[in-house]
């Protein structure tokens, strides 16, 4: 069994995550990587995705359980010869069971294409539409953080159940830095799962097996 | 001032993320054949709909592959932007892109547009004004490419024939590409539209119409070795979900049926089967390269396939082997075995009688009988609760019993269903369709019913089903039938209603949320032009503007056909022995 970190860059950056599902069903396919299947009705591949990205934005840090009795560097192999270069995959992991990312992960980081300065996120209002609905929200409590990556601003948000979609607060920052910032150049770089308090990030999660 | 492409792509990546399913518009699909080899002419293919129903299209994937798979020659594509990129587009100043390598359409040597459905005339003017291309071939210079089309509708390019520089008649998988050639060679010597159209025009299937004679015949072009035609071996991997998302694979051109009034049946004549072989051998390359787990069986009547339970011999194993979902469309109810459907997802069966009585089925040579309806039972057997009946309404000759006789099917399905002691109730689903006498079919003289006569069909037929329990009723608008028939018998006076309704914001007319009545009423009206010319009946005696299109089928024949319907006397399927349409003088037909 396997998970696999894979980045969605460039135009894949604009699949859905429904569509997503379909993608990685048919790289995995063409890679001729075998696949356990659901039982049942109607069978469908046995596989688990991390919380989805934002369509538009990139990501550096995706990652899908797979079901297969093939090892990783096999299915690595396999996988490069048979995906886009905007899903490429970064690392392959042997794993015992699924991890179940899709509730583990509770924060990630998300780089901005603005020079990293000091700025003041402690009271940060947002306004945004939901459902043809205009809201208004805090959310101070869903930044953990600002700090410097390689030179550039990066934002330690909540994600996962509660997440805090990293769009959200362009508005904020364009005010901040006075300047446009476009979400097709916000990369997320890095998600964790929170053990007793301390974060651990999510390949080390994987590689310690602890699930 | 000019954008470079590099400005162009920058621009367009703003405003992808300010318009719904961005994916629609990024390219960059799996199996994209090279697009940055050397290039002597390039073509870009327009599909005038969104992605998601272009991307389904078999036979553009089809040109596009083979044009993709030659030296020197590229293709690319290029779909209609939905209303909201359409607007963004404009706002931005950037002109209508391919899809590949986001170069302009009037950048390239050839543009060509598939046109499968009349509604679709006003979106190929939408793409021309996106890509600021004029829209009469006589308004446009040399620095123009080439704008041509193709497709079904090519039937009769009347109405369009103003708009293009060439209109390829018939299959393009020859045509296009020898069209391509010429246009490089043309631009390599020097030549002139004019000079480069002329040498065109000899091109099987062409019909040039500035430089078209009174009384020319344009032969449609026919792929005569269909068994080793080129076809689908890689095909792309949609970004978005597409009506179509599975490897369709082509087992024959043509159909054997002869139904009265379809126009594919006798557009697409001589029936060319391709062996079960090379079929399983297309099948497999298209699921490898691209990871589908579906394959469906695309003619038009895959049932009738000479090879099909060979060719599921070849594919069940396999589809077994790869989780692979096997789906049969356009079953005919007559050549339905239980076997077939053993191994397909039990969700719902589809079958198209057309009409409600055995007389009017006659009329239009449906070959099903009251017995072959019977054994639907069988599908009940094997599982199914749930059923899809099409049929047409406003057929010639149709009456009120016809009507009823709708009704009493779905009453004897409900009845074998329960006799099979079923713990859940039968699922119908009823459609029906307008009938639209379309040009190259024994009906394209018929007349369709009035405006008033659909609507009080329509309300009598939705009466009935009412009251029987479990029937779903859905039927095509009365107002998109009426048009669909005055553009498909149309002339080149319709370029003008066409123009005039584009003009005043049709556009996606296929689309329900757009279709806008009171335009195209006034468009007509404004060209001096009454609508009921076309859809009424037209003089059998007359010449037609499709006429000098030698389809295959001759026009006795299609007379003949029409006296046959009148006396409600069928004509045996092509597979029991040839009725002699004519088609034999454009290519083989495998089946006689």
């Amino acid at each position: 069994m396997l998970v696999i970190k894979y980045q969605k860059k460039g135009d894949a950056s604009f699949i859905s995550h429904i569509d997503l599902l379909k993608h990685m069903g048919r790289i995995i396919r063409r890679a001729d990587i075998p696949m356990n299947f659901s039982k049942g009705f109607n069978p469908h591949p046995l596989l688990f995705f991390s919380p989805p990205m934002v369509l538009g934005g990139q990501s550096e840090c995706e990652y899908v359980f797979l079901s297969t009795e093939m090892n990783s560097e096999e299915a690595f192999r396999r996988y490069k010869g048979a995906v886009p270069e905007g899903l490429m995959a970064l690392e392959f992991f042997d794993v015992k069971k699924n991890p179940n990312l899709q509730a583990e992960i509770e924060i990630a980081d998300y780089v901005y294409p603005v020079e990293y300065r000091d700025i003041d996120l402690s009271d940060c209002v947002i306004r945004y539409t939901k459902k043809g609905e205009e809201k208004e929200e805090n959310v101070s409590s869903k930044i953990f953080g600002t700090f410097s990556e390689n030179g550039k601003l990066c934002v330690r948000m909540a994600a996962g159940n509660s997440p805090l979609r990293p769009d959200r607060i362009i508005g904020k920052l364009s005010e901040i830095y006075n300047e446009e910032i476009s979400l097709t150049e916000v990369v997320k770089v890095r998600q964790y799962v929170k053990k007793d308090g301390e974060l651990i990030n999510v390949d080390d999660f994987i590689k310690e097996g602890k699930f | 001032m000019q954008c470079s492409m590099e400005d162009y792509k920058d621009k367009f990546k703003k405003i992808l993320l300010q318009v719904e399913k961005p994916g629609r518009y990024t390219g960059g699909e799996w199996n994209t054949p090279d697009m940055n080899k050397k290039r002597r002419a390039d073509f870009v293919f327009c599909f005038p709909e969104v992605y998601e129903i272009g991307m389904s299209n078999l036979g553009m994937q089809i040109l596009y592959s083979i044009i993709n798979k030659q030296e020197g020659f590229a293709a690319e594509r290029c779909f209609a932007p939905w209303t909201d990129m359409g607007q963004k587009l404009k706002e931005n100043d950037i002109p209508l892109l391919s899809l590949e390598t986001k170069k302009p359409l009037k950048d390239f040597s050839v543009v060509g547009f598939s046109i499968g459905y009349e509604l679709l005339y006003t979106n190929v003017l939408y793409m021309l004004d996106l890509a600021k291309i004029p829209f009469r071939a006589k308004d446009r210079g040399e620095e123009y490419p080439i704008i041509l089309a193709g497709g079904p509708c090519t039937a009769n390019p009347e109405p369009f024939a103003p708009f293009f520089d060439v209109i390829i008649a018939g299959e393009g998988e020859e045509a296009d590409l020898e069209v391509l050639k010429i246009v490089a060679d043309g631009k390599e010597k020097g030549l002139t539209k004019t000079e480069i159209l002329k040498q065109i025009k000899s091109v099987k299937g062409a019909y040039v119409p500035a430089l078209h004679e009174k009384g020319e015949v344009v032969v449609k072009a026919v792929i005569r070795d269909f068994e080793n035609a080129e076809s689908i071996d890689k095909p792309l991997v949609p970004v978005i979900e597409t009506v179509h998302d599975r490897a369709q694979l082509e087992l024959y051109r043509g159909c054997a049926s002869g139904c009265r009034f379809c126009q594919a049946g006798y557009w697409y004549r001589p029936i060319r089967e391709r062996s079960a072989e090379k079929c399983f051998d297309f099948a497999k390359s298209m699921c490898d390269s691209a990871g589908f787990d579906e394959i469906s069986l695309c003619s038009l009547s895959t049932s009738d396939y000479t090879d099909l339970e060979k060719l599921q011999g070849y594919l069940e194993p396999y589809c077994h082997e790869k989780m692979i979902n096997l789906s049969l469309p356009s079953l005919r109810i007559s050549s339905f075995k239980p076997e077939m459907a053993k191994d397909s997802r039990k969700s719902s069966l589809t079958f198209a009688p057309e009409a409600g009585t055995q007389r009017l089925r006659n009329v239009i040579n449906k070959n099903v009988s009251e017995e072959e309806i019977d054994k639907i039972a069988v599908a009940f057997e094997a599982g199914y609760e749930s059923i899809k009946l099409y049929f047409m309404m406003g057929l010639p000759t149709e009456t009120d019993e016809d009507i009823d006789g709708i009704a009493k099917i779905c009453r004897r399905l409900k009845d074998l269903y329960y006799e099979k002691k079923h713990k859940r109730g039968l699922n119908i689903s009823v459609s029906c369709a307008v009938f639209v006498p379309k040009p190259c079919s024994p009906f394209q003289w018929e007349a369709q019913i009035s405006f008033d006569e659909m609507l009080r069909r329509q309300r009598y037929l939705r009466d009935q089903l009412r009251q029987i329990k479990g029937v779903n009723f859905s039927w095509h608008g009365a107002e998109p039938s009426m048009l669909e028939a005055a553009l498909a018998r149309g002339d080149q006076k319709q370029a003008d209603v066409i123009e005039n309704a584009y003009a005043a914001g049709a556009k996606f007319d296929g689309w329900s949320e757009y279709f806008n009545w009171d335009i195209w009423k006034k468009a007509f009206e404004d060209s001096g032009l009454d609508m009921t010319t076309y859809t009424g009946a037209q003089d059998i005696n007359a010449e037609l503007p499709w006429d000098f299109i030698d389809i295959g089928a001759t026009k006795q024949y299609l007379l003949k056909q029409r006296e046959l319907a009148y006396s409600a006397v069928t004509t045996k399927n092509c597979r029991e022995g040839c009725n002699g349409c004519g088609a034999l003088r454009l290519g083989r037909c495998t089946i006689c």
